[in-house]
Parts: structure tokens; sequence; C-alpha cells
């Protein structure tokens, strides 16, 4: 590559980079602002870095609560969320069975229709079986959401794993149950990070269901409680900023450990069908 | 075609399953191992089938059930007929709503062509283009939420992006981005439809392009092919099937996903001007309480989804042959 594009291309990666990072560091540097700071420096760094806007969200904006909840609510709902898809990624991967072309064709048509589109008759459902305002119905009514593209990538990566492999532990008289738990899964566990990590994101990032089914206070997550916020008029920009600093630090540090995992699980996802 | 070939395959297949389903009837054990499987198999996908039936698609049927009724969430079903579907074919919102959903679409090819680009910028291989990428792809983790509020923050009048034209110099640059009902709809299509697509497309095609043959572009470069043909003859059908695939998502996110980006972003406002047919169903049942009146909304969204789901398991399955 001769010098001149080594510069051009540099130049755009930097100019996207920038873009890319600019909103966030905005909000950033507004997080730390005094709120009559902001009024005349919108730009700039603040001139005297200030906590008090961190303290007023925690404090005022329930955020403990709302973590709290999180860390009761999203384990919860990931364990559930890896069993069911591993167990039907298995079967419509690795084993034979009737119906399984139609069944498989089924989950993959689901994947894609909207929250919305469900959400008024799943806010009727969860009523008449006392799940609203519960985490349960979250975790069900999310794993529910999320299971079929779950499902449809352990079932690719289930479906590259030799016959010969499941065959023989099968003739020498192993289970399913044994074949999946001692055989299978071992195998998948690179897929199974990806897989956390892409169900940790959507249920970290949850809007619809969670603001439907969890109407008080004590019962929200944080993404929730951060976009409720928003509705409020009166609020002053640097405290909404802290808000979302505190809700986004954590699937930040998420991405910076797992980068890996991401970005070669982002194409394995899409990829084979 | 695409499909025929699909089809014969499919029917090979079946039969090569029939074949061997008729010669594992004679040895007495192979048979009582296929019905164990067969047992087996339906007893690990329940948990999910019970999950779907009673949250995706019971949901998706008493839609259809409550589009013929005017109900608003308490007191008897009162059946109506097709009323609610007149009704919504004269709503000036109806409209204004596919109106906003296709003016959203027309952002997408720019999505996609962008990340296209960068990432044949990063496939170059230089020096910290690992950096780059995950720099590039870092917006993509907060979630649409977030970036929603995010991006509010952003574009307000007073906000930091205004300030920066004026101290350009550029006063007149400096617009009410989410205040005017067409700008706030171009906002919107720009912000989610192009520049959060970015980081997505970018690490999608990187990686397509990564199980590109390499012995393709040995062959090329001794040819004496630049780089322009190289990108132009080998990368891009190399990775086509990666362009149709993330082209649908992109119709996937703009018709069916954005819904918790315009709830912080722009609230569906000014007016209905940023509302998409999925934002306007929270409008309709929830904050107007006209669950029947939404569900007929809800039917025309489900016809559209499921084009649009056939179109991509089509895609899928064709990948796969």
């Amino acid at each position: 590559m001769n010098k001149s594009l080594k510069i051009n291309t540099y130049l755009i990666l930097i100019l996207f980079a920038i873009a890319s990072l600019y909103p966030l560091f905005h909000v950033f540097i507004t997080s730390f602002k005094q709120v009559e700071e902001y009024i005349e420096n919108r730009v700039f760094l603040p001139a005297q870095w200030v906590l008090d806007n961190y303290k007023v969200a925690i404090e005022q904006g329930h955020l403990l609560y709302y973590f709290r909840n999180n860390l009761i609510l999203i384990p919860a709902a990931m364990l559930f969320y890896l069993f069911v898809c591993v167990t039907a990624g298995f079967a419509f991967g690795r084993l034979r069975f009737r119906l399984r072309l139609p069944l498989f064709l089924t989950t993959l048509f689901l994947m894609i229709f909207p929250q919305m589109l469900l959400s008024l008759q799943i806010f009727q459902i969860c009523n008449h079986l006392y799940l609203t305002d519960t985490f349960l119905g979250v975790i069900l009514v999310w794993t529910a959401y999320f299971a079929p593209f779950g499902t449809y990538i352990m079932a690719t990566y289930f479906s590259s794993i030799p016959y010969e492999i499941i065959e023989s532990a099968r003739v020498d008289g192993a289970s399913t149950w044994r074949i999946l738990t001692q055989i299978a899964t071992p195998m998948a566990l690179p897929m199974l990070g990806f897989l956390s990590i892409i169900g940790f994101q959507s249920m970290w990032n949850e809007l619809p269901f969670s603001l439907l089914l969890l109407q008080s206070m004590e019962k929200r997550t944080v993404t929730l409680g951060v976009a409720m916020v928003q509705g409020q008029y009166g609020i002053p920009d640097p405290m909404r900023a802290a808000g979302i600093m505190l809700a986004s630090f954590i699937p930040i540090l998420v991405f910076l450990f797992f980068q890996k995992y991401i970005t070669k699980g982002a194409f394995a996802g899409s990829l084979k069908g | 075609m695409a499909l025929k070939k699909t089809d014969a395959k499919t029917q090979e297949k079946l039969r090569m399953d029939l074949l061997k389903t008729a010669r594992s009837w004679q040895p007495r054990k192979r048979a009582s191992l296929q019905t164990q499987e067969n047992r087996d198999a339906l007893l690990l996908i329940t948990p999910l089938m019970i999950l779907t039936v009673v949250f995706i698609f019971f949901p998706m049927g008493s839609n259809f059930v409550y589009s013929f009724t005017d109900w608003r969430g308490f007191g008897a079903l009162n059946w109506i007929g097709f009323d609610n579907f007149w009704t919504m074919f004269r709503d000036e919102r109806f409209w204004q709503s596919v109106k906003n959903t296709l003016i959203l679409l027309l952002f997408i090819p720019l999505g996609v062509f962008i990340p296209l680009c960068l990432a044949a910028l990063l496939r170059g291989g230089l020096k910290g283009w690992r950096f780059f990428r995950a720099v590039i792809y870092l917006p993509q983790v907060l979630g649409y939420v977030i970036l929603g509020m995010i991006f509010n923050l952003f574009l307000r009048s007073n906000g930091p992006l205004n300030s920066l034209f004026e101290m350009a110099g550029l006063e007149a640059w400096a617009l009410d981005w989410l205040n005017r009902p067409l700008l706030a709809l171009l906002s919107l299509g720009t912000v989610y439809g192009v520049f959060l697509r970015i980081g997505f497309g970018t690490i999608y095609f990187l990686a397509a392009m990564g199980s590109v043959d390499e012995q393709l572009y040995e062959a090329a470069r001794v040819d004496g092919a630049g780089w322009w043909t190289r990108f132009w003859h080998i990368t891009l059908p190399s990775i086509r099937f990666n362009i149709e695939f993330l082209v649908v998502m992109s119709v996937i996110e703009n018709v069916a996903r954005a819904f918790s980006f315009i709830y912080t972003f722009s609230r569906g406002g000014p007016g209905y001007s940023t509302h998409t047919l999925e934002y306007s169903l929270y409008t309709l049942g929830f904050t107007n309480g006209r669950i029947g009146y939404a569900s007929a909304w809800s039917v025309i969204l489900f016809f559209i989804c499921a084009v649009i789901a056939i179109m991509q398991i089509r895609l899928m399955r064709w990948n796969d042959e």
C-alpha cells in the first residue's frame, strides 16, 4: 500500500472512531459538570469535576434498587435461557425425530417478531397468571422471546459435531441426557460463552417487556429505571448523563473483557443456517 | 431457482432418511433406539415449546381475535367485525406510520455500504486495525435505550452538536434536529438507520471477508489485479450472501426493533412524526388504551414481519446448501 493511500485510510478510520466515541465521551464529561456550568459550557471539559450528579442519580433515581434487581433477575434469567437453548438446540441440531424440520423452521420464524407486537397480549396473559410485577414473569417472557435465536445458534453449532462421536457413545449405551451433558455441552463451551454475552446484552438492554410487566418502582431494572427518567421534564442534562453512565458501565466492561467472543461469535451466529 | 435446488436436495435427503428408517426396521434394537431418540428429542424441546406457545403463539393468535373487537382493557368482548380495519385504513396516523417506516428503510443502503467500506479498509491489515474495530463496535454494546438517550442529549437544539456548529461559525447548520417533523424523522434515520448499523456491520463483513479463500487473492495478484479489481471481482461476489443477510437484518431492525430507541430518542414525536408501525402499537394500546384497535394494527405488522421472516429463512437455508 502506498503512503498517501495509507494516510487517507487512517484519516477515514480516525474520523469514524471519533464519530463513534464522541457522543459517549460527551455524556461522560457532562456527567461530571455542575448543572450551572453545563448551561454555559456544553462542549469543553468541566472546569471542576464534581460527583454531585452521580449522588443525585443514585439517591433520588433509586439506582441502587435497580442494580439489585438486575443482580437477581439477570443471572436467574440467563441460567434458564441457557438451559432452554442448549436442550432445544441439541435436539434440533443432533437428534433425529419426527417434525424436526417444521418445528425448527417455526422456531426460526419466531425470531423476528417485534416485542411490541406481542406485549399487548403478553400483558393480559401475565395478568391472568398473576405474573405482572414479578421477576418470574419477566424471566419467562424474556426466555420465551430470546430463546428462539439462542436455539438456532446452538442448533447450528451442535450440528457441526460429527455424528460418529454421538453414535459411538450411543452404541456404548450412553443415554441422550448423558451425551448432552457430558459430551456435547463441553464441546460447545465457546459457543455458550458467546450465547451468554448475547443473552446478557439483550436482557440488560431490554425495554418493552420490563416496561409493561414491572410496574412498581422497587421492581424496575436499571435500563427501565433510566429510561423512565427520560420521560420526566425538568431533570437537568448532567444528571441524565450520570444516569446514562451508570447504566452503561457494566455493558462496556463486559464488552472490554469479552471482546474476542463477540467479534468471533457475531459471525458464527449468522453465517451458517 | 435457489429454492428448487434446495427442494431437490431436501427430497434427496428425505429419500435417504426414508431408506435408513426402512432398513432400521429389520434389526429390532435399532428400531427401539430410534423411538427412544424420538422421545428424548421431544422431551428436550418441551421447555422451548411451552414457552413459545404461551408467550409468542398465543399472543399472536389473540391479536387476531382482539382485532375484531373494540376492547379497551376491561369489560366483555364486543364483536365489531372488520370495523377496526376500516377505521385504520382511514386513519391518517396509520398511513403516517407506514410512510415513516418506509422512509426509514431508505437509509438501509447507506447503512450497509459504509460498513462494507470500513471492513474493506480494516482488512488491509494496517497497524492498529483491531483497535479501530473495537472502537467502531463499541456503541453497539450500550443497547438502544441508552443510545436513544445519548443521541437525544446530543441532538437537542441547545446540545453539543449545535454548540460545535456555532463555534465553527456554521450557525445556519444549528437546526432543531428533534423538534421539526421531517427533520426529526431524518435524524432518526441517520442515527438509527445508518450510524448504529456501522458497528455490527463492520465486524460482520470483516469476519466474512476473512473467510474468503486467500488463494483467490494470490491468483489475482499474480495476474496483476489492483486493489479495486480484487475488491470488486473477488471480495464482493464471495460475500454476496453476507451482504444480502445484512440487508434483511437491517430491515428487521427498522421494522421490528426500533421501539426501544425511539422511546428514548424522540418518544415518537414531535406529534406522530417519528412513529413507526411498531411504535404506534405502544401509543395506541398503552397510552390510549384502545387494545382492540391496536390489535388490528398488530395484524398488519404481523403479516409484514411474516414476509420478512420467510425471506430471512430462505436466505439462511439457501446458504446452507
